[in-house]
């Protein structure tokens, strides 16, 4: 079985990124442009915020290009300054974030320039950057991806996609082995991970979805979850963490990256989704809904739970 | 002194000292995660990679209780912790980088204050080090001062021999019991190879040139160049085996409860947030600028040492690749004499 994955377009990508970047600068289309540029270690790739066209030299993109960089337009980020319209560099899965954050009025699709990615995928760690894409180290959101081209971006690289060979969804696989534990054993996996955590809130900030100003874990008038990395306190931040991201969670899989504890928090997420599907019939996309599924009703929503 | 233990000795002293009521801390799978936890085995210990957090833990807890109190009508009651219950404790497999973190720790552990906690298991804790025979282009121990063959903060220092045995260093007189105690399972030094040891490619900084391009360089364009996209998260301090600020918290009821000391981060918005709601550190690079400025000029300051050994954990994790071996590299290129 043929493991690598082919991603010889991403080269060309990045010479595209880097003319397009200069252009629409240069011509005052954007004030800034958010990206990817490579750092000092051997295939290390970082995010970027360009503002002049002399600057675009400096951008790439490679299977290390990992970061959802729609986390830097959120009001969380508001060190960054912002004026008028923002270029961004946009995988799929980083795309269905920005819409998302749309249909939650933080972003308005004008202020935007999307330059988007034809993405045969990227590294499940960067760790070790340099490691070549195959399937054991590609991102697990990776292999049952159905966003490898974003829709409706402003400019998209002309190359078209290789070939990709057909990998086993592992989510769904492993979310199948833990439904079909008892909710003591479940309980058991769930807590032994969660007792790994340090609280180093990794996961919360790289989410753009967790804009809150300030996070219920970070209140103390009262304190509503205790900020000590024991269970009590973990367990809380995870429920927390997985019912504020419910239909809402683009399934970027940065908080599970990023997690330092290697802590799968996507499966969270993922079995969330799978319960938003069958439940509510939602997925995360490429359109804007207005509401998202937890915030609104409709007639055929299940009620069997009113007693 | 240097003696040697094969690698077949090695494990029968760990399991000795472990049937021995002896708790043995040593890198070990934890939920798919290497770190140092206690050995029911000496086979379940791993050491040919860095564990995720490092050995600091072994001194200074992700969290512990430190009192706890109780009400009963008018009368409160508290009861300390007690830092002589701690167990005496071998730590084995710490790499240098780890190993020279800790007389760090302990001059600020002990500085003003006589941090008990972290003292007391210092005292009854013996440390075994391990020279690293390989490296990856995010360990920069050689730039700070440090070596793959670093003795610092180890009590006895392994060396890998070609064989799979350790030629042993003894660098104190907690190694030199240690030694004693198991001393038929160390055998004289024959004709041994040790393995070469890694060599870290970051050129070293001249951390002298740096502590004096910061002290002049508060504000600074850097700061906003290189940590504007900073998430601020608190993964680099905790993986790091010299960062030790702490949070000390009240958990429990109005009736009973107890009082926590657990790490803290000074990426954190929250870590210089005044009751007022002032925030002298109000943007993330200023945090940001705290975490070089605390390791490579306040720490220098105050106790004549960097604070940072080079281990690169925090280059490997960081979200955003924020990547502190190449910003000192950057302000040791900037530093003028
Ligand atoms: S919860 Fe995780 S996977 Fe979902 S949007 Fe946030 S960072 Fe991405
Ligand atoms: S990133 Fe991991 S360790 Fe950090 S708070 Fe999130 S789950 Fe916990
Ligand atoms: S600052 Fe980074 S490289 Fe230096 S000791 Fe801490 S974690 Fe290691
Ligand atoms: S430097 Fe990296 S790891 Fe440290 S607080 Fe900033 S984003 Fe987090």
């Amino acid at each position: 079985m043929n493991n690598t994955i082919d991603i010889s377009h991403y080269a060309a990508i990045a010479d595209s990124i880097r003319a397009e970047a200069a252009r629409i600068l240069e011509q005052g289309v954007v004030t800034a442009v958010v990206a990817y540029t490579t750092g000092r270690r051997a295939g290390s790739v970082q995010p970027v915020i360009i503002t002049a066209a002399a600057e675009a030299e400096r951008l790439t993109f490679t299977a290390a290009s990992v970061n959802n960089l729609a986390v830097y337009l959120t009001k969380a980020k508001k060190d960054i300054p912002r004026s008028g319209r923002i270029g961004i560099v946009v995988k799929g899965c980083d795309l269905k974030a920005l819409v998302g954050l749309m249909g939650e009025s933080q972003l308005q699709r004008d202020q935007l320039y999307l330059i988007g990615i034809p993405c045969a995928g990227v590294l499940a760690s960067t760790v070790r950057p340099a490691e070549a894409l195959i399937a054991a180290t590609l991102a697990p959101k990776c292999r049952e991806c159905d966003a490898h081209l974003p829709e409706g971006c402003d400019y998209v690289p002309a190359v078209s996609l290789p070939s990709a060979p057909t990998l086993e969804p592992s989510y769904a696989a492993e979310i199948a082995r833990l439904e079909a534990l008892t909710p003591a054993e479940r309980w058991a996996y769930w807590k032994e991970q969660f007792a790994k955590c340090i609280k180093c809130y990794a996961c919360r900030q790289v989410c753009p979805f967790c804009f809150c100003e300030q996070c219920l874990c970070d209140r103390n008038k009262p304190q509503m979850v205790d900020t000590t990395p024991r269970p009590a306190g973990n367990t809380a931040w995870h429920i927390v963490r997985a019912m504020h991201l419910a239909g809402r969670c683009a399934g970027c899989a940065e908080c599970e990256r990023v997690c330092p504890m290697d802590i799968p928090l996507n499966l969270l997420n993922r079995k969330m989704a799978k319960e938003l599907k069958e439940l509510f019939d939602y997925e995360a996309g490429f359109a804007v809904h207005e509401k998202g599924p937890l915030n609104s009703f409709m007639e055929k929503d299940d009620q069997s739970f009113i007693k | 002194m240097q003696t040697y233990i094969s690698h077949h000795n090695f494990h029968t002293l760990l399991d000795t000292l472990i049937t021995g009521g002896i708790r043995v801390v040593a890198p070990r799978l934890t939920a798919g995660t290497l770190l140092y936890a206690p050995l029911g085995e000496s086979g379940d210990m791993v050491l040919d990679q860095l564990p995720r957090r490092s050995a600091k833990e072994a001194f200074f807890p992700v969290c512990e209780d430190i009192l706890s109190y109780e009400k009963g009508g008018q009368q409160v009651r508290l009861t300390d912790v007690e830092p002589a219950t701690f167990p005496v404790t071998v730590l084995v497999g710490v790499r240098p980088c780890d190993a020279a973190a800790i007389p760090v720790l302990d001059a600020v552990f002990s500085w003003d204050y006589k941090d008990e906690f972290f003292l007391e298991r210092r005292r009854k804790t013996t440390v075994i080090g391990i020279a690293c025979t390989t490296a990856d282009d995010a360990c920069f121990c050689t730039a700070v001062g440090l070596s793959p063959a670093e003795t610092k903060g180890s009590d006895l220092f392994l060396t890998p021999v070609a064989d799979g045995g350790y030629l042993c260093d003894i660098c104190s007189e907690k190694g030199e019991a240690l030694v004693a105690d198991g001393s038929s399972l160390f055998t004289e030094l024959g004709n041994v190879t040790p393995l070469p040891f890694a060599s870290p490619a970051v050129p070293a900084f001249d951390l002298k040139k740096v502590k004096g391009w910061l002290d002049g360089h508060f504000e600074d364009p850097l700061w906003d160049g290189t940590a504007l996209r900073c998430v601020g998260c608190g993964a680099c301090a905790f993986v790091c085996p010299a960062c030790h600020c702490f949070d000390i918290v009240d958990e429990g009821t109005e009736k009973s409860g107890k009082r926590r000391k657990s790490w803290d981060a000074c990426g954190f918005w929250k870590f210089t947030h005044h009751a007022s709601g002032h925030n002298p550190r109000d943007k993330q690079p200023k945090r940001y600028r705290n975490r070089i400025m605390h390791k490579f000029k306040y720490y220098d300051d105050k106790f004549g040492q960097t604070l940072c050994t080079g281990c690169g954990r925090c280059v490997r994790i960081c979200p955003v690749g924020i990547d502190i071996a190449a910003i000192v590299a950057e302000i040791d290129g900037m530093a003028v004499e």
